[in-house]
């Protein structure tokens, strides 16, 4: 059998005519037989019968694909697996592919030998590069991809090629990852499908399949000789990243196809780390660019952060002793490591700034909850957060005087939103004063009133 | 010449002076319940000149009313404290009225011959949650903004004549500034004087008809015996006068430590916040709308919720020519009953409300 591309439109066609001629048989006895009112409804019933709306989207008659009835009845749950899976939610099928057009044969055969007849391209299960290709015959085809995704793609089986996955089974490594591997082989789900494997919130655990195995691991190397590790994906649950995703449910968070490639995939080189991660952390690629640790740090922003265990980053990390990161190569303790006195400045102004706007914060809170009206305070308080995520993010040119600059900025607005809150706590004093008088005036009257019934009440 | 003499010469005010001099006030054990509608009408009194200071600051539009709120307490002298006590007053306002009206329907003293002072006071009842809903919206906050959404819509429900109300009120399909004008001009205009109106009107019933004694205090009585009185000027006015001061008391202790919030500006392309309902006074029948399944017998369930709110008003209006028995002076315990039933579902339904996701 060869091969189509358009093997819907023919079964559509074919469809459309037995259509035609049934319609017309019951229309010629409709009309020799029926009133003309009554012929006009039996035109509209028929009609409406015979040619439904989304009818093109119908799948064919089983007599056509004797595959998936064959294999669906199968003890060996090898066969009948993939013809269930198949049968279920499948892009291929919802968009009108058969069995034989990845598998070949003869899918109108009733018999197995003629069903799987060499002479009809029946190839089996492909294997290997055989995977590839099959998937290639379309996916690498923009003319026949634009007639059903025209946005797709068609250079994943060239990216792969210059993949590690592509490399190795062009040596022959039939153990490593194929199309098939990733996005399965039958049940094949859309990319946006929440279910498919490679749905961002999946791919981590797909890849961890082969990548977390350590049998299967076994004998692959880097580039540099060592082993080739398999405690990634376990790092990469620990990571911020993991947690924005999954727990967060923030598809942009970036999982390993985002940094490896996909079709592609790699290790990025030493060199680039920093380009990976600077693709989102961009602010913090250019500051680190122009920081005297660019030329000094061989795995740029790995050196602090980690590569798959990225922990959410905090203030301590900036510090040149006890657990700080910077004491990794400075010493707090040597006077004449400037490393260590920048590290230390740093920090400091950081600490002021993030001290200060928590101080003030739980003043602006305390007058707000007593009454007093603090929406520009609080306004001027993100606007000191801001300042303090901008000096955080300056430090990463290991700078001090630009982190100073920016702080003294938040400083600035810290003091005065502080002043507004101590007036605020004046404020709040007079007005418990003033409704304590109030009080005791009103006690006053009411006493008053009271003595002055009695005495009324008693002279009556 | 004093001022007494000098007006007495002009408008003869011996009638006044001889209503004065005569007029009592039954003692028994349940007078206390007639200090409620004196505390009522001072709220109202205080409401009437607190929003008159608020009206010299307020913008009633949609770019300035929210603006103008928040000027008013962080800049006005005292503003913070006439906003305050506006808000707080309102709620203790319809709080007492409510309590007031229970009162009224468990001592029967909507029995003839005061059978239309309690229709005055139950039309008053409803002005003041009118009022509730009117003012609610002129902060132009985000809360009463989605709230008045919900609300409008519920007098949307209305069968037949709800889509021409919600317009009325919204003063077009949505809540727009149109809709503040319109909450504007019946919060500060036509629900005041309407009020004073029927204010004056149930004063007037309640001077001429005198207190009225509690069913089951005037049926122990033996026939001509009459109950001790107690003079209403000054022993009655004077306790009256006490009672103003300790609401008063009340009121600025609530005023200047639970201040009422003003939250944030609304925006009617926001998305509708969670928890959004309406005041205390309107929870029992907006939980209740909630809990009524969409359709009830083919009818819309809202729709016949809006339907059973308005039969329920009308019948309060006339319990007095319905309680037959409480007319001729006999026990009504169907009524009694009624009115336990009300004030449980009331209650229990608020703080279901309240509680409720």
């Amino acid at each position: 059998m060869q091969f189509t591309k358009t093997p819907i439109d023919a079964r559509m066609k074919a469809s459309r005519s037995r259509c035609k001629a049934t319609a017309a048989r019951f229309f010629r006895r409709a009309k020799a037989s029926a009133e003309p009112s009554l012929r006009v409804l039996v035109v509209m019933v028929l009609a409406a019968l015979l040619f439904p709306r989304g009818m093109a989207a119908q799948t064919a008659p089983a007599a056509t694909n004797t595959c998936v009835a064959c294999h669906a009845t199968q003890q060996d749950q090898r066969i009948a697996t993939p013809a269930a899976l198949f049968s279920g939610s499948d892009v291929h099928r919802e968009n009108g592919f058969k069995c034989a057009d990845c598998h070949g044969g003869n899918p109108a055969a009733t018999d197995k030998a003629r069903a799987h007849d060499p002479a009809q391209q029946f190839k089996g299960r492909p294997a290997g590069q055989a995977i590839v290709g099959t998937c290639a015959r379309c996916h690498s085809d923009a003319a026949f991809m634009r007639g059903f995704a025209p946005r797709q793609r068609v250079d994943q089986a060239t990216e792969y090629a210059a993949s590690v996955h592509g490399q190795q089974l062009a040596k022959g490594d039939h153990n490593v990852a194929t199309c098939a591997s990733c996005h399965g082989a039958h049940g094949v789900r859309r990319v946006s499908d929440a279910k498919s494997p490679v749905f961002p919130t999946n791919v981590a655990n797909t890849c961890a399949t082969c990548h977390a195995d350590t049998t299967r691991m076994r004998g692959y190397k880097r580039p540099d000789g060592s082993p080739l590790p398999t405690q990634q994906f376990a790092d990469f649950q620990k990571s911020v990243h993991y947690a924005t995703l999954t727990k967060g449910h923030d598809l942009a968070a970036p999982t390993c196809n985002d940094c490896h490639g996909n079709h592609g995939a790699a290790p990025p080189g030493v060199g680039s780390v920093a380009n990976v991660c600077g693709t989102c952390h961009a602010i913090f690629a250019q500051k680190f660019g122009t920081s005297v640790h660019k030329d000094i740090f061989d795995k740029g922003c790995v050196e602090c952060h980690s590569n798959h265990a990225v922990l959410k980053p905090s203030d301590d990390m900036l510090a040149a002793s006890g657990r700080g990161i910077c004491a990794t190569c400075h010493n707090a303790d040597d006077k004449a490591d400037k490393g260590a006195a920048a590290a230390v400045a740093m920090r400091g102004d950081i600490e002021r700034l993030k001290t200060g706007i928590e101080r003030t914060g739980a003043l602006i809170g305390q007058i707000k909850k007593a009454g007093i009206e603090v929406s520009d305070q609080q306004l001027a308080l993100r606007e000191a957060g801001t300042k303090l995520t901008l000096a955080r993010t300056e430090m990463h040119a290991f700078a001090p005087p630009q982190v100073a600059t920016v702080v003294a900025e938040g400083d600035t607005i810290i003091a005065a939103v502080d002043k507004a809150g101590q007036n605020g706590v004046v404020e709040l004093r007079y007005r418990r004063r003033g409704l304590f008088i109030s009080l005791g005036a009103i006690l006053f009257v009411v006493v008053t009133l009271g003595l002055k019934l009695r005495q009324i009440e008693h002279r009556a | 010449m004093n001022l007494g003499t000098w007006l007495d010469e002009r408008l003869d005010l011996s009638g006044v002076r001889h209503f004065i001099a005569e007029k009592g006030v039954p003692v028994h054990t349940q007078k206390i319940w007639y200090y409620l509608g004196g505390m009522t009408l001072f709220l109202f009194g205080v409401q009437i000149f607190t929003g008159i200071l608020l009206l010299l600051y307020y913008r009633p539009s949609a770019s300035e009313a929210y603006e103008s709120v928040q000027f008013i307490v962080t800049q006005v002298q005292f503003g913070w404290l006439i906003r305050n006590v506006h808000s707080w007053s309102a709620n203790l306002l319809i709080g007492l009225a409510f309590a007031h009206f229970f009162s009224v329907f468990f001592l029967k003293s909507y029995r003839k011959p005061r059978e239309l002072t309690w229709v005055t006071g139950i039309l008053l009842l409803f002005l003041m949650l009118g009022f509730g809903f009117s003012g609610y919206l002129l902060p132009w906050d985000e809360l009463a903004y989605f709230a008045t959404k919900v609300g409008t819509g519920i007098a949307g429900a209305v069968p037949v004549v709800g889509h021409f109300t919600l317009r009325l009120l919204r003063g077009g399909d949505d809540v727009t500034g149109a809709t503040l004008s319109r909450f504007y001009g019946l919060h500060v205009a036509i629900l005041p004087a309407v009020t004073t109106a029927l204010v004056a009107l149930h004063l007037l019933f309640v001077q001429q008809q005198g207190m009225s004694v509690p069913l089951s205090i005037e049926r122990k009585l033996k026939p001509g015996e009459r109950l001790p009185q107690m003079r209403f000027f000054p022993n009655y006015i004077l306790r009256d006068v006490l009672a103003w001061y300790v609401v008063l008391a009340v009121l600025a202790a609530l005023a200047a430590f639970y201040p009422w919030e003003l939250g944030t500006k609304a925006d009617p392309f926001a998305v509708v916040p969670p928890g959004i309902r309406p005041e205390w006074y309107f929870l029992a029948m907006f939980h209740t709308l909630k809990l009524l399944p969409s359709h009830v017998l083919g009818v819309e369930g809202e729709h016949l919720g809006v339907v059973a709110f308005g039969m329920a008003a009308l019948f309060l209006i006339l319990v007095p020519f319905l309680d037959r028995r409480a007319s001729r002076g006999e026990p009504s315990r169907a009524f009694t009953v009624l009115a336990v039933l009300g004030l449980v579902y009331l209650v229990t339904f608020t703080i279901i409300g309240h509680y409720a996701k």
